[in-house]
C-alpha cells in the first residue's frame, strides 16, 4: 500500500524497498514502502479503573474523543505530541504500551485547565492529565517529578507539625531533588531579605527555622491526617495492584540470585 | 363529543396536527398561538426544504395552516396567550392575554422549542464575525430566493464549514442532549448548498453523525456520494479571522494533526432548546417539567401524551427536541388521547 499519511507511521514500522516486484508488478520507488501489520496483544483491560482511582481521573469515562481538549491545549500548541485526547483514548481502551511511549511529555501539562473550560463532557483532562503523571510514577515508569518531590517534603512537614517553614522546605526539597543549598539566586535571595527585612522578623525566622515550632495540640489532627492519607494511599495500592507487581518482581528476581549464590 | 372546546396552546406542526385531528372527528377547539401567524418554527423562522419529504415549508406547513384556519370546528386566536388557567378534566377554565376566557373540557400543549442563541458559544465568533451564520440563517436564504451568500460583501461563498451540536451535548452550557434533527438538516442544507454553489467545498466538522434510521441513505450517503460534501471529526476549537477569511481550528483527530483552515462561511448547526416560556407554563398550567427543562411527558404506554396533570396533554418540540413528523404525530396522538378521556368522562357522567 502507498503511503499519504507517512507521519502517522513510526520509522521502525515502515518497510521500504529499493526494487520490489510482486506478481509481475513492478512496485519499487515510493510504491516500495510498506506498513507492516501490528498486533497489540497487551491490553491492560484495567487501565481506565487505575487512572480513574486516582485524584483527577475520576471522570476519564465520559470522554467521547471531541478534541477539544487537545486543540485548546497551551502544550499542545507548541509540542504537537503532547495530546490528552489520544492518551485518554489510549487509557480507555488499555493500550497501556502505546501510552507508555510518551511518559516523558505527560508530565508537561501546565494546569492552565484551558482543556477543563472546554471539554464538551466535563472529563476535566487536566485532572486526567495529574492522574496519568501520578500513575506514571507510582507504577515506576517515570522518577518521581520535582513537583511531586515538593509535595511530599510540603505535605510532611504540615503533616508533622501543623506548620509549614519556608526555609525548611527549600533545604528538604533540594535535598530531595539532590540540588546543592548554595545557588547563587538563592545566595542573592538571601542577602537581600537579610538587607531589607526588619530585624526582629529576621529572628523569628532563624528561631522557627532551629526550633521547629508546631501547633499546640497537633498531635490528634497529626494522626487523623495521617490516617487518611495513609488510607487514600492504601486505596490507590490496591487499584494500581502494586502490591501484587511488587510480588511478582520479587519472584522474577528470585532465579537470578540463586545463580549468583551458586 | 362533547359541547366544550379542547384547548389547544402553540400552532406549530403539533399544534396544527391536533386540531384537524379533533375536527375530523367532529370535535371543537380553540388554538391559541402567541405570534401573530399560525405554522411554528418552519414558519415563523422561515426553513426551505424540509426533511426528509424535501417540499418547501412554506407549502407544507402551509398547507396545514390553511386546513385548520379554513375549517369552522377550530377557533383561532393569534397574538394571544394564556395567563391562568384552572378545573378538571372535562371542566376547564381559562383566562387569556386579551382578557376572554375559554371554558374548556381539556388541553393540549404543543408550545414547541426555542432555538439555540449562538451568542452563548463566543468562541464559535457567532455575533463578531458576520459571515458565522445559523442553520435558520441559511434556511432562510435559500427559502427567500436570495440563495447562499457570505454577509459581509454578498459573495457566493468558496469554502463553508458547517459545525455540528452547537448548543446541544455540551455540559459546559447545561445542554446536554443531542437535539435529534440538526445532523440531517446540516446534511440537507450542505447538499443544497452544493447545488446552488457548483465550486464550493462543504465541509461538516462533527463528533458523531446522527443521521438516524433512513437517513443514514437520503442524507449522510447521498451528500458524500452524490453531493461531494466532507466529513471531518473534530469538535472546532475557535473562529477567528484573518481580517479577510474565516479561520477554523482544531484538531482532526483521525489523523491526530492540528488543522487551521479558512473558510468564506461557518455555519452552526444550533439545538433545540426548551421552550424559554417553560417555567411560566409549567406554572400556569401546573404541568412537570423533566430535568433539561423540557414538559414532562409520562410513558407512552398507557395514554399518549400524559402530562402530571390529568387532562393535560402535551405534544411536539415541547416534550424534548422533535421532528416535525414525529411532533405532527404526537399532535394527533395527543389529541386521541383528549378525545378518549373526554368520551370516558362522558360515560361516567351519563351513567
Ligand atoms: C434550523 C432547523 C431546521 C429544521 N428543519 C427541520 C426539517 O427539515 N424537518 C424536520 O422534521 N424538522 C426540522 N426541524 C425541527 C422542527 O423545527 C420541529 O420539529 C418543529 O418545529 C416542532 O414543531 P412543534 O409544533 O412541536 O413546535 P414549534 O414549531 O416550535 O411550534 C410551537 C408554537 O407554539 C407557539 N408558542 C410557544 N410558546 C407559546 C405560549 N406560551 N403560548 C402560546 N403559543 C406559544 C410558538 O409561537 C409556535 O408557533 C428543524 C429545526 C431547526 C432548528
Ligand atoms: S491543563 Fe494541561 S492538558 Fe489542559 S490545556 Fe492546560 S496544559 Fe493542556
Ligand atoms: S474535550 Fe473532553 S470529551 Fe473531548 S476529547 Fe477531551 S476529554 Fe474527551
Ligand atoms: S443531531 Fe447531530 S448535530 Fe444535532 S445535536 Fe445530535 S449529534 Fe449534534
Amino acid at each position: 500500500m502507498p503511503i499519504h499519511e507517512e507521519h502517522l507511521i513510526r520509522p521502525e514500522n515502515l518497510k521500504t524497498h529499493e526494487d520490489l516486484v510482486i506478481d509481475g508488478i513492478d512496485v519499487s520507488g515510493h510504491w516500495s514502502t510498506f506498513i507492516e501489520s501490528r498486533v497489540v496483544t497487551d491490553y491492560n483491560e484495567a487501565l481506565e479503573e487505575e487512572i480513574a482511582a486516582l485524584p483527577g481521573g475520576e471522570f476519564i469515562h465520559r470522554c467521547w474523543q471531541c478534541g477539544s481538549c487537545t486543540n485548546s491545549c497551551t502544550v499542545n500548541a507548541i509540542n504537537p505530541d503532547f495530546n490528552p485526547r489520544y492518551w485518554i483514548y489510549l487509557i480507555r481502551v488499555g493500550m497501556e504500551s502505546e501510552l507508555l511511549r510518551d511518559k516523558d511529555i505527560i508530565w508537561q501539562c501546565v494546569s492552565c485547565n484551558k482543556c477543563t473550560y472546554a471539554c464538551p463532557r466535563d472529563v476535566v483532562p487536566e485532572g486526567v492529565m495529574k492522574a496519568t503523571a501520578h500513575w506514571l510514577e507510582l507504577k515506576g515508569h517515570t522518577p518521581k517529578s520535582p513537583s511531586m518531590l515538593f509535595d511530599e517534603e510540603f505535605s510532611e512537614q504540615v503533616i508533622e507539625t501543623g506548620k509549614i517553614e519556608e526555609g525548611r522546605i527549600i533545604r528538604g526539597f533540594f535535598k530531595r531533588t539532590g540540588q546543592p543549598l548554595m545557588q547563587d539566586w538563592l545566595v542573592e535571595m538571601a542577602k537581600r531579605l537579610v538587607a531589607k527585612l526588619p530585624v526582629t522578623l529576621l529572628v523569628k525566622m532563624g528561631l522557627a527555622s532551629v526550633l521547629r515550632p508546631r501547633t499546640s495540640g497537633w498531635s490528634g489532627a497529626r494522626d487523623a491526617i495521617q490516617e487518611y492519607v495513609d488510607e487514600k494511599q492504601a486505596e490507590q495500592r490496591k487499584a494500581l495492584r502494586l502490591d501484587e507487581l511488587v510480588e511478582i518482581a520479587k519472584q522474577e528476581v528470585k532465579p537470578g540470585q540463586q545463580a549468583a549464590a551458586e | 363529543m362533547t359541547s366544550k372546546p379542547v384547548l389547544i396552546v402553540g400552532g406549530g406542526p403539533a399544534g396544527l396536527a391536533a386540531a384537524h385531528a379533533l375536527a375530523t372527528i367532529g370535535q371543537t377547539s380553540v388554538l391559541v398561538e402567541k405570534e401573530d401567524r399560525l405554522g411554528g418554527a418552519p414558519i415563523l423562522s422561515g426553513y426551505a426544504k424540509l426533511v426528509p419529504s424535501g417540499e418547501w415549508a412554506k407549502d407544507a406547513i402551509g398547507g396545514m395552516v390553511e386546513r385548520v384556519e379554513s375549517n369552522g370546528l377550530v377557533t383561532v386566536k393569534t397574538g394571544t396567550t394564556v395567563s391562568e388557567f384552572s378545573g378538571e378534566p372535562g371542566n376547564f377554565s381559562a383566562k387569556l392575554s386579551d382578557g376572554k376566557s375559554v371554558d374548556a373540557a381539556a388541553t393540549v400543549l404543543c408550545t414547541g422549542f426555542t432555538h439555540f442563541d449562538s451568542v452563548n458559544k463566543p468562541e464559535w465568533g457567532f455575533g463578531t464575525f458576520p459571515d458565522v451564520v445559523t442553520t435558520t440563517q441559511v434556511e432562510q436564504m435559500i427559502s427567500s430566493g436570495a440563495g447562499v451568500r457570505c454577509p459581509s460583501d454578498g459573495r457566493k461563498p468558496k469554502r463553508v464549514a458547517i459545525l455540528l451540536c452547537v448548543g446541544s451535548r455540551d455540559r459546559q452550557i447545561g445542554r446536554e442532549w443531542c437535539s435529534k434533527i440538526c445532523c440531517t438538516v446540516s446534511a440537507n442544507l450542505a447538499m443544497e448548498i452544493r447545488e446552488e454553489i457548483e465550486d464550493c467545498h462543504v465541509y461538516i466538522y462533527y463528533m458523531d453523525i446522527r443521521t438516524f434510521g433512513l437517513y443514514e441513505t437520503s442524507y449522510y450517503w447521498r451528500s458524500q456520494e452524490e453531493f461531494k460534501v466532507k466529513y471531518i471529526k473534530a469538535r472546532i476549537a475557535e473562529v477567528t479571522s484573518d481580517g479577510e477569511k474565516l479561520i477554523v481550528k482544531g484538531e482532526d483527530t483521525l489523523v491526530k494533526r492540528p488543522i487551521t483552515i479558512p473558510f468564506d462561511m461557518v455555519v452552526h448547526a444550533i439545538g433545540m432548546d426548551p421552550n424559554v416560556d417553560n417555567m411560566l407554563l409549567s406554572t400556569i398550567f401546573d404541568v412537570e417539567l423533566e430535568p433539561h427543562g423540557y414538559i414532562d411527558k409520562k410513558a407512552a404506554y398507557g395514554t399518549l401524551g400524559a402530562t402530571s396533570r390529568p387532562g393535560v396533554f402535551v405534544a411536539g418540540s415541547a416534550t424534548s427536541p422533535e421532528t416535525i413528523d414525529d411532533s405532527i404525530a404526537q399532535g394527533n396522538a395527543a389529541a386521541m388521547s383528549a378525545y378518549a378521556m373526554l368520551q370516558g368522562a362522558g360515560k361516567v357522567a351519563a351513567e
